[in-house]
């Protein structure tokens, strides 16, 4: 850790946040914003966080930029000021602000030392992981471990919570044409997409490659900074640039609705269908080990590792649907049945 | 005064906390709104995170080689991995709930045809 490059990052951070809640133009603060994420990105790198920061590029940088364009772009980029009453919201917001920061600055005051080796959140369960990781489980990569086996019910149910914000964008947005087919009023329509030959050219090479990487995030995780979530998200990207720089329908085509849900369903049936498969074993619920009775040459140190490799596709299955399942909706403001 | 210097992951994330707040109640735009719930959402992370930090720490991932016999792994040589694993399900999680609250906020423009707070308030009079 090297406290100067800390506190620039840091210094950084809080001005593009002062700039994305300042600025006028809501292009310009989902712009901002993504830079903001970045920026949260190499401050994880240098805390030492390398799957976090590589989740939040992938996620905050990438993903969350484009669903702000894509809201944008369906409603307006500008912002009007309070007619009345802005005077007394300021001082709402900025009393309760202050109020707030005082409570934490005063809990400040407890809190263990700064990078401190001996802060309590690193003193009791942490140690367990970090030295056993290799013992029970052969996966150097700790991160991994502890989000695919040792905190494996954790993981599951953020599947399913990532699903159902897929199902609950659907449910809010969607709008079919049989039930709705008298007005689609010109921002609703799908954007055609820019006909540019250099931008559409690139983006078509680039697919293949950033869809083999995301193949071997998803399947280094074990090794390296990755897994199922970051690979997924990649994989729902290259989509999403085809979606950009081509025509939304091309996606839509590639992955409808229906795949969409299907392969959601599949990846968090993936996920709970292993652990299935543990407690038929005879073993707990996503209790790997038992599964060397059904792989062939593995003993339950390297059962543990295929395990955890079984569920990471499950997740990556489940987030790259759901991602571009939310991209589409958003960008179309939920009306993209065919021949619209 | 050295404290205060060391500290500062600290008092950043609370400066941050309370941007994300000022923002959810005092701004006019919902998309400025959900900005600052994205703001409070990474304050929180960088938290979690300057919890977990060690000094003269490297990444969470054991050195290792093929066959290398492992030698005994020293607890302080790595950053702690838990807080890693909450916080990297949490930014997953937080693009979820993003677009959710963008739906939401889709939702409200096709049906008021604005964003402003006050604009939606005076129609729902």
């Amino acid at each position: 850790m090297i406290w100067q490059l800390d506190l620039s990052i840091l210094s950084l951070i809080v001005v593009c946040a002062f700039a994305t809640i300042m600025v006028k133009d809501l292009l310009s603060a989902a712009i901002i914003f993504g830079a903001y994420s970045f920026l949260m990105c190499l401050l994880w790198t240098e805390m030492g966080a390398v799957d976090v920061a590589f989740t939040e590029a992938s996620v905050g940088a990438g993903v969350s930029t484009v669903l702000f364009i894509a809201a944008v772009h369906q409603t307006s980029r500008r912002v009007t000021p309070r007619k009345s009453g802005r005077l007394l919201s300021k001082v709402i917001g900025l009393v309760a602000a202050l109020l707030m920061g005082l409570v934490l600055i005063i809990a400040e005051a407890d809190f263990p030392g700064f990078a401190s080796p001996f802060s309590p959140a690193s003193l009791h369960l942490s140690p367990y992981y970090i030295t056993q990781t290799l013992h029970d489980t052969n996966v150097p990569n700790i991160v991994t471990s502890v989000l695919a086996d040792y905190r494996g019910f954790d993981t599951m149910f953020e599947t399913a919570v990532i699903f159902t914000a897929g199902l609950a964008v659907i449910a809010i947005l969607r709008r079919y044409k049989k039930d709705d087919s008298t007005e689609i009023p010109e921002p609703y329509t799908i954007s055609e997409g820019y006909p540019d030959t250099i931008i559409r050219f690139v983006a078509r090479q680039l697919v293949p490659f950033i869809q083999l990487f995301a193949l071997y995030v998803v399947a280094h995780g074990h090794h390296s900074p990755g897994g199922g979530f970051q690979g997924g998200v990649i994989i729902g990207a290259s989509f999403i640039l085809l979606a950009i720089s081509f025509d939304t329908r091309m996606i839509i085509g590639l992955m409808s609705e229906k795949s969409n849900i299907l392969l959601g369903n599949i990846g968090v049936l993936i996920y709970a269908g292993i652990g299935f498969l543990c407690l038929l074993l005879g073993a707990n619920f996503l209790d790997y080990s038992i599964l060397s009775k059904v792989l062939p040459a593995t003993d339950k140190v390297m059962a543990r590792s295929h395990g955890m490799l079984g569920i990471e596709i499950g997740v990556a299955i489940a987030v790259m649907a759901i991602v571009i399942s939310i991209y589409i909706n958003i960008v179309s403001c939920g009306k993209y049945d065919k021949d619209v | 005064m050295g404290s205060i210097i060391s500290d500062y992951n600290y008092w950043i994330y609370i400066l941050l906390m309370m941007i994300g707040l000022y923002a959810m109640l005092a701004k006019n735009n919902l998309i400025k709104k959900v900005i600052g719930m994205s703001i409070f959402q990474t304050a929180i992370i960088i938290f979690y995170v300057s919890i977990g930090a060690k000094e003269h720490a490297t990444i969470p991932i054991i050195a290792h080689g093929h066959g290398a016999v492992e030698a005994a792994i020293d607890v302080a040589h790595y950053a702690n991995p838990l807080v890693h694993v909450l916080m990297l399900t949490a930014i997953v999680v937080s693009v979820g709930t993003l677009g959710v609250a963008l739906a939401i906020c889709l939702a409200i423009h096709r049906r008021y045809n604005s964003l402003e707070e006050d604009e939606i308030q005076e129609q729902l009079q």
